[in-house]
């Protein structure tokens, strides 16, 4: 028979246990995030491309991409690449301070990570600043806004089971808006503006400061799906200068008339070929100088 | 075997255990929501600018004066001209002394003006997402100094501090410094200016209306050399919704007619032509072309 003291003991051994479990849950809810603090750089591998990051960062840009287009828009690579040869901008709309969108913001110079419940948010430093990767269980809405960066939703992953999430899922899909292009040479999404990207963000098994984003594109004008590993090294300060980068300060490009041209240190109109003719003037009334 | 004294005790033990426990939890509970709620709550979803409709012209820094001359603000002399020369140049068809019309960053303290604001707050930072042309803000609350050599920024460099002001255990006021800026900037439109030396200095505290909770302050302290004395606006801003489905994306390359060669500015019509911004005003300077234009 138990007596009253037993029962006591139970009841604190009981308390003890509950106490211990609700300790750990609590313990456990508190780490089940990952720790992805800092500054991320893209790592670029060296010598494939020069200052220019590309989509794949292990080949050089454009052409070395070796990008599954189709031959249509294969043609329009080339054509781009031509154009820009001949001092045009190509089917490079971020040389007009237009913005870069989905994939290519992901190159951007200095990522921030920040990880709630309810969304992840990478802060990128460039013109194209923010992506929100929702992780609060929501659904697809019926209907978006084309945006330049689609609209991302994602899940947190625990795949080694230590009850600390590793791996953030996310799928981004349209509308779009574009045009876009993977990289400065032109290198062309589909102007139909429904590509669909896949990713994977985690860290390196065997570096703690590698985050691979390994990104998988569904576009019209690929052949099949292009996956790339793209990967950020941690900033090792820990109060980096997080970089202000707006297109607006520094280009000196303008588009008269669908014509490219440049404007010097003084702000006077360059042409960018040779023999390009001037702009057309024709509703000013005094003649140029 | 338990006999029915035994089982009344147990039972009564296990009660005492569960309420204890209960309590226990609820303590456990408390102290994690304490700690999870160190930090305000309620400050989630998308803020927007509190629109004054009695005032005729809105995106003002001063939310409840028309922009301009009308914001009173106590300008010196010297910048006072400055202002009634930007006016003067934009109705004359010139874009004065307001750099955003040509797509340059508003910065401190315009860019808090516009858009949908979302605040994500970590214990080290409380970021400011603006969901307009100008980027976040970062405001470091990790009990940094200042940087001895900080690149300056148009959004200026932020340092703040969470302040439990009423005591309940809970942060309610964000206060916050901000130096080290780029130019130029403008408050407003009009080309109300700040001082060309871009030493400005903000002083900010963040909190939400003790009455209304989906009203934001933003309480702003301009101190300027552009100003004879600190320049302060209750800035107030509505939570629209606290899910939000969509968050807007703004990009003043779109839709922006302005376009500035030399030192003039002219506009560009929708086939990409070139006009001018101002009655007989000269066409850009041409000497790098060799051939003749169309």
């Amino acid at each position: 028979m138990l007596d009253l003291s037993s029962t006591s003991a139970i009841a604190v051994a009981l308390a003890a246990a509950l106490t211990m479990t609700v300790g750990s849950i609590a313990a456990a809810d508190e780490a089940k995030y990952p720790n992805w603090k800092g500054q991320w750089i893209p790592v670029n591998a060296p010598g494939v491309g020069g200052q220019r990051v590309a989509f794949d960062p292990a080949k050089p840009e454009g052409d070395g991409q070796q990008a599954p287009l189709t031959p249509e828009y294969q043609k329009i690579l080339k054509d781009s690449v031509a154009d820009q040869a001949n001092g045009g901008l190509g089917n490079d709309p971020t040389a007009q301070c237009y913005a870069a969108g989905m994939p290519r913001m992901m190159t951007y110079e200095a990522q921030e990570y920040v990880v709630t419940p309810d969304a992840t948010y990478i802060l990128l430093g460039g013109d194209d600043n923010l992506r929100r990767i929702l992780t609060d269980g929501r659904a697809w809405p019926a209907k978006l806004n084309p945006t330049y960066q689609g609209y991302s939703i994602g899940h947190w992953v625990d795949e080694d089971g230590d009850g600390t999430y590793d791996v953030l899922e996310a799928e981004t899909r349209g509308p779009f808006k574009g045009p876009r292009a993977y990289d400065p040479t032109g290198l062309p999404l589909h102007f139909d503006n429904e590509s669909t990207f896949k990713e994977r963000f985690f860290i390196d098994k065997a570096d703690p400061n590698l985050l691979h984003d390994v990104i998988t594109v569904f576009d019209h004008a690929l052949t099949r799906p292009w996956t790339v590993d793209k990967t950020f090294r941690r900033n090792l300060d820990p109060q980096p200068d997080w970089p202000e980068r707006y297109c607006h300060v520094t280009n000196n490009r303008i588009v008269l008339d669908k014509e490219p041209y440049r404007l010097n240190e003084e702000g006077i109109l360059m042409p960018t070929r040779k023999d390009q003719p001037p702009p057309d003037l024709r509703f000013f009334t005094q003649s140029p100088k | 075997m338990l006999d029915r004294s035994s089982t009344v005790a147990l039972a009564s033990a296990l009660m005492t255990t569960m309420t204890t426990t209960m309590m226990m939890m609820m303590t456990i509970g408390g102290a994690q929501a304490a700690d999870d709620g160190k930090y305000p709550i309620n400050w989630k979803g998308q803020w927007t600018r509190v629109v004054h409709r009695e005032v005729e012209v809105q995106g003002a820094f001063d939310q409840t004066k028309p922009w301009g001359v009308g914001q009173e603000a106590p300008l010196t002399p010297e910048y006072q001209k400055v202002h009634r020369d930007s006016m003067a140049d934009q109705k004359n068809g010139g874009l004065g002394n307001y750099p955003t019309a040509r797509c340059l960053p508003s910065g401190m303290p315009r860019m808090m003006t516009f858009g949908f604001h979302e605040y994500v707050i970590t214990p080290e930072t409380t970021y400011i997402l603006l969901s307009g042309s100008d980027h976040l803000r970062r405001i470091f609350t990790d009990g940094r100094d200042w940087p001895k050599n900080p690149q300056p920024t148009y959004g200026g460099y932020s340092i703040g501090k969470w302040i439990d002001e009423d005591g309940d255990g809970r942060y309610d006021v964000l206060e916050a410094e901000t130096r080290h800026f780029k130019g130029p900037r403008a408050f407003d439109a009009s080309g109300l200016p700040l001082h060309s030396d871009n030493q400005s200095v903000f002083k900010e505290r963040f909190f939400i209306d003790k009455t209304k909770a989906d009203i934001i302050h933003v309480l702003t302290t301009v101190i300027d050399h552009a100003l004879t004395r600190p320049w302060t606006s209750d800035r107030q801003y509505r939570r629209v919704a606290e899910q939000v489905e969509q968050w807007p994306e703004t990009w003043c390359q779109e839709g922006n007619a302005n376009i500035v060669i030399g030192k003039e500015n002219y506009f560009l019509r929708a086939d990409g032509l070139l006009m001018p911004a101002k009655k007989n005003q000269a066409p850009p300077d041409l000497r790098y072309f060799k051939q003749t234009q169309k």
